[in-house]
């Protein structure tokens, strides 16, 4: 990813109000890590499991953060379980700020990425959580402000899948 | 030494906590003894730790508990170290041990109830604060003092299994009513909104 589409990435999560964000590191999106580290308006909570960035999260939220997880898009089979019993059984907003492997979109796409990937959003489907594919960063800070309001609005987790650009 | 033991004598002492227990006997016998609107009731095992860590980072000036079973803490094993590395600021954990799955009703134990340790396992994560507690008088004396004191403590309560989660009334509040009754409570101790509440 390009350093530019990095910090719009950051700055549009700040600007939609995301304060707090649990996250299990990996490849496509790792350079926004050390951006909202230096940015003193995030409070960041690394984990162990993707399980528990959303509980963690989920935490933060009801005790006035906004927050976000940011994962793999396999952590979302991980986290499958509380995304369904905090997330959607308790009502606790969430964004999902995730790296998404193995689709068409994924620059990075390989044997060891495209089946593991291909679950992704019939998962998501199946749990009934608004989600969207980013390819480049055409209204970015715009679709990020939506998927936070969405989760707000719905009180449950939202998505988004950062692809294309974002996986370079 | 009982679960019901232990949480009778938590119970008077809340006043601003706020409570996060995990499913289930430990749930039902908390919303028994104690209408605290600081009560979060969660329905599910596996979840209250981290919960209760989000909370205690999202507020570091509020005392948070969080009321666990070996079952469930044992389910979600990976908050112990993590629990660690976050190092919240007032965040006092009791797990009830009975060493059995109370729920499956035929008292199947748990990795407790053999060979595996919660207290060796917590400090061997990372949790220096750890310790075991094996009776009531040891409870009222030393599980009772933890509860005030500061940063992350982990206590486990070794209990023998009790039934009294099944013959006293079961909470008819349900997850939603006390998730907005949870809400309001710290908007009402906080000053604050709470963000995604929102407007109507």
């Amino acid at each position: 990813m390009e350093a530019e589409l990095a910090k719009r990435l950051v700055a549009g999560l700040s600007d939609a109000g995301v304060n707090f964000v649990s996250y299990l590191p990996e490849t496509r999106l790792s350079q926004i890590l050390p951006l909202m580290r230096s940015d003193s308006s995030f409070q960041l909570a690394p984990v162990s499991s993707e399980q528990e960035a959303v509980t963690i999260a989920a935490g933060a939220t009801l005790g006035g953060k906004q927050a976000a997880c940011y994962i793999e898009s396999t952590g979302i089979y991980v986290s499958c379980y509380s995304l369904v019993t905090v997330g959607k059984q308790l009502g606790v907003p969430l964004l999902l700020v995730v790296g998404f492997l193995g689709g068409f979109q994924d620059q990075r796409n390989s044997f060891l990425y495209s089946t593991i990937g291909a679950y992704a959003r019939p998962v998501l489907e199946a749990l009934a959580i608004p989600h969207a594919v980013i390819e480049n960063g055409d209204g970015l800070e715009t679709k990020i402000k939506n998927a936070v309001r969405a989760a707000n609005a719905l009180r449950g987790p939202s998505a988004l899948l950062f692809a294309g650009d974002f996986s370079l | 030494m009982t679960r019901g033991e232990c949480l009778k004598m938590l119970a008077p002492l809340m006043t601003d906590h706020l409570v996060v227990t995990s499913q289930s006997g430990q749930r039902i016998e908390w919303s028994h003894f104690s209408e605290h609107d600081g009560n979060l009731l969660l329905g599910q095992m596996g979840c209250a730790l981290g919960v209760g860590a989000g909370l205690s980072l999202a507020l570091p000036h509020r005392k948070v508990v969080v009321l666990e079973s070996d079952g469930s803490v044992l389910l979600s094993l990976f908050n112990l170290p993590t629990l660690a590395r976050l190092n919240p600021a007032d965040l006092a954990v009791y797990v009830f041990d009975n060493g059995v799955y109370s729920g499956s009703r035929i008292s199947e134990p748990t990795a407790t109830g053999g060979r595996a340790n919660l207290e060796a396992l917590a400090k061997a994560a990372g949790i220096r604060n750890a310790m075991t507690i094996r009776s009531a008088r040891a409870f009222k004396k030393d599980g009772v003092a933890w509860l005030n004191k500061k940063g992350l403590r982990f206590v486990v309560c070794k209990v023998e299994e009790s039934l009294l989660h099944r013959e006293i009334p079961r909470p008819t509040i349900d997850l939603a009513e006390n998730k907005y009754k949870f809400v309001r409570y710290l908007e009402r101790t906080e000053g604050k909104p709470i963000t995604f509440v929102g407007r109507g």
